[in-house]
């Protein structure tokens, strides 16, 4: 039986949903944070989509949000020129670190013990957790507005995208290693530890390289110019979504389109896989944020496969209503209402 | 009729996720990770002062409660306003607004005549009684 995705809508937001992140799995699950132009990011459960909270305090959009790998704290990066780190698990607010200008990009390291920030003033931020107090330490280099910047290879490099370049740091020295030129804006960047691959999107390109060199590896054209783009940890599948408010699945290997979703009511700024691979989310204009699954029609989270055996018709009767109406009845209420097309007795037509 | 053939079923789904319960920031204590929420509380109040919070915001609501059952009780009855300037008019009370900003009521008693329907500014009401 042919089966068709149900993606998952979840609600909550106001404004275009401009970043979202997965944490990693966690003996709790894994979660999902959202960031939104209505400055208020929200938390929420990964593999459900359920809202667990809203972290409230900052003064503009809310333009990158991130998780730790535990889940148990939060940052997030906003127009009202700060980035805030969060206790993930109580909602509360831990440290509001002040920027010159819009901040774009959090990211902390493996060990929670950093946070790496980028924005509109161009610098590249390092911030010691453990003391906030202190100065943090700078990286200038960049000649336009930083969009993002993730740590990698173990938190030993850093990696840059503006509008134009893409740059690998490195962390002891501080100092530029390597760069890529693009010719046009550079839309997102997702960086995969595990084989140390960079997906970058530019135009409608999406484009693979090696973190460690920046080597091109792959790239792929899709129909309509691209926002963001994400591998799946094992890396069969790629998905990507953009301009013309679809959601695309590429095979990774062939570059072979797969399928293709119509959903959002906008564009797509944001589609990341969850850790575990089995589904997708996408942030977009429209203010909501969707989950896809990955194999369609598989029992995962809220989606809940029913074969045809198994069914005893229980999901077709009308649930709302009726719960205490039998099989029986329900059948005598049909046939006390039907019209003669639906009697059992054969009409004789002349 | 032939059944037509593979017209893809959508997956079900158990239900819609959960969205934002509009009141709260959430982080609700009974959540999945409550076994990671600190013992002590991590606000500058001691534990004296939480309960007494606590107390206050239970009473609060209490008292929230038993004033909408009152506005229920009054439906359909006649009642007596005391407003500005000495001014007392009886009418049948329909219902309030969501603020109770406005009340409606119908055979409004004015010492320039009955009006059949009519909103009533709370601001305008010093007081009001009924019988049960």
């Amino acid at each position: 039986m042919a089966m068709r995705q149900t993606p998952l809508t979840c609600s909550g937001h106001t404004r275009p949903v401009v970043d979202l992140a997965f944490s990693g799995i966690t003996p709790y699950g894994y979660f999902l944070i959202s960031a939104c132009k209505d400055g208020k990011p929200m938390l929420r459960q990964g593999d459900t989509g359920d809202w667990i909270g809203t972290f409230l305090g900052h003064k503009g959009a809310v333009w990158g949000a991130t998780l730790n790998k535990d889940a148990t704290k939060a940052a997030t990066a906003a127009a009202d020129f700060t980035a805030k780190v969060w206790d993930a698990v109580s909602g509360d607010e831990l440290m509001t670190l002040a920027h010159k200008h819009i901040v774009k990009s959090v990211d902390f390291t493996q060990d929670s013990n950093y946070l790496l920030t980028g924005g509109q003033d161009k610098l590249l931020r390092i911030y010691d957790l453990n003391k906030p107090e202190a100065e943090p330490k700078e990286i200038s280099g960049h000649t336009s507005g930083i969009k993002k910047a993730l740590w990698c290879s173990e938190d030993k490099q850093i990696l840059s995208a503006d509008d134009k370049t893409v740059r690998l740091w490195d962390h002891a020295t501080m100092t530029e290693v390597k760069s890529l030129n693009f010719n046009m804006s550079v839309s997102s960047m997702e960086y995969i530890p595990e084989g140390e691959i960079l997906v970058i999107t530019y135009g409608r390109s999406i484009a693979f390289h090696s973190a460690v060199s920046l080597e091109p590896i792959k790239s792929f054209e899709a129909p309509a110019t691209i926002n963001s783009a994400s591998l799946h940890p094992e890396k069969e599948f790629l998905v990507a979504g953009g301009e013309d408010f679809k959601l695309y699945k590429y095979d990774y290997n062939s570059g072979e389109e797969l399928e293709s979703y119509k959903g959002h009511f906008g564009p797509i700024h944001c589609v990341r896989f969850s850790p575990d691979g089995e589904l997708y989310a996408s942030g977009s204009e429209d203010g909501t944020l969707r989950l896809w699954q990955t194999v369609v029609g598989k029992t995962y989270g809220l989606w809940k496969c029913v074969l045809p055996e198994e069914d005893s018709g229980e999901l077709a009767k009308p649930k709302m209503g009726f719960p205490e109406t039998t099989e029986e009845e329900l059948e005598e209420i049909a046939s006390e209402n039907s019209d003669s097309i639906y009697s059992s007795t054969p009409e004789v037509k002349a | 009729m032939q059944t037509p053939q593979a017209i893809p079923v959508p997956v079900p789904v158990l239900r819609l996720p959960r969205g934002p319960d509009g009141f709260s920031r959430g982080f609700a204590p009974g959540g999945r990770r409550a076994l990671l929420r600190p013992e002590a509380p991590v606000a500058q109040k001691g534990p004296g002062q939480d309960s007494l919070e606590s107390q206050e915001q239970q009473a609060r609501a209490a008292l929230r409660e038993r004033y909408l059952r009152s506005l229920l009780a009054m439906v359909g009855h006649p009642v007596s306003f005391t407003l500005h300037e000495g001014v007392h008019v009886t009418a049948h009370f329909g219902a309030t607004d969501l603020d109770v900003a406005n009340f409606y009521v119908s055979q409004l008693q004015t010492p320039i005549g009955v009006q059949a329907e009519a909103l009533l500014r709370c601001s305008d009401i010093i007081s009001y009684t009924f019988k049960l």
